[in-house]
């Protein structure tokens, strides 16, 4: 077994850019693969269980939530998925650079406030 | 080619270590972000192309394709007050519906509207984690 002690890894040609070996020959972009923001939250409390690169969570109103990033996004362009256990849990807006929205809605698809809600992204960080 | 390092674990100083099959198992193997009606996406990663197949419908290929087709999909469609073209799912085009559901090098992908109708919803998300072939 081997093992590294480090606290950052860049890149020796382009600071962003790892390659990891992923299958037998495959390789794949580390920097691409990772998640850049993932937060599990309760929508009804208006607090977050756990998260990762979330300055600050926002209730924006009944079944309305925003994400706001420590560090954006170079554009609005983040790939969110999201879960809950509304009916529907979706994006909300075109969003920014630093900011998620997403909602939370019933059978109806009317807006309704959730307590088990969870989002991740993937995209390019600034 | 810069250099090559091989190793079992990652350790930070201070936020932890972690075992680096979690680095390759864990990181997703393609993603994107585009609008429906548009064969280009805003971002993506390990996508090659897009295809409009029909209203509601379109395929993205991979670059590096998946090794099996037992890789795991997530979707997210967009709602947005006021605008039509809302996506209220995003789900794994079923077989049999004129476009190939999910293979080893792409995955089709349906929006469908409050009303269950085919839509091209206007922000189209996905991320893809399994084992690259």
């Amino acid at each position: 077994m081997s093992e590294i002690k480090v606290d950052n890894l860049t890149g020796k040609t382009t600071a962003n850019d790892i390659t990891v070996t992923v299958g037998a020959t495959a390789t794949a972009s580390l920097e691409q693969g990772l998640a850049k923001v993932w937060s599990r939250f309760n929508g009804t409390a208006a607090t977050t269980t756990d998260s990762f690169n979330q300055a600050s969570f926002v209730d924006a109103g009944t079944g309305i939530y925003q994400i706001n990033m420590s560090n954006p996004y170079t554009g609005n362009v983040g790939a969110h998925t999201t879960c809950s256990g509304a009916y529907h849990a979706i994006n909300r807006s075109t969003g920014t650079a630093t900011q998620i929205e997403l909602g939370t809605y019933n059978s109806s698809h009317s807006s309704v406030d959730e307590s088990r809600c969870s989002i991740i992204s993937h995209g390019d960080l600034a | 080619m810069a250099g090559k390092i091989i190793a079992d674990t990652l350790e930070h100083s201070t936020a932890g270590s972690i075992a680096t099959n979690y680095v390759v198992n864990g990181s997703a193997k393609a993603w994107g972000h585009f609008t429906m009606s548009s064969t280009t996406a805003r971002d993506s990663f390990n996508i090659s192309s897009l295809t409009d197949d029909k209203t509601g419908i379109f395929t993205a290929d991979y670059v590096s394709n998946m090794s099996s087709v037992n890789y795991s999909p997530s979707t997210g469609g967009t709602h947005r007050d006021a605008v039509s073209e809302n996506g209220w799912v995003l789900a794994v085009q079923h077989a049999g519906s004129g476009a190939d559901d999910m293979t080893t090098g792409e995955l089709s992908l349906s929006a469908h509207n409050a009303s269950s109708a085919l839509v091209d919803t206007v922000q189209a998300t996905f991320q893809i984690f399994g084992d690259l072939a």
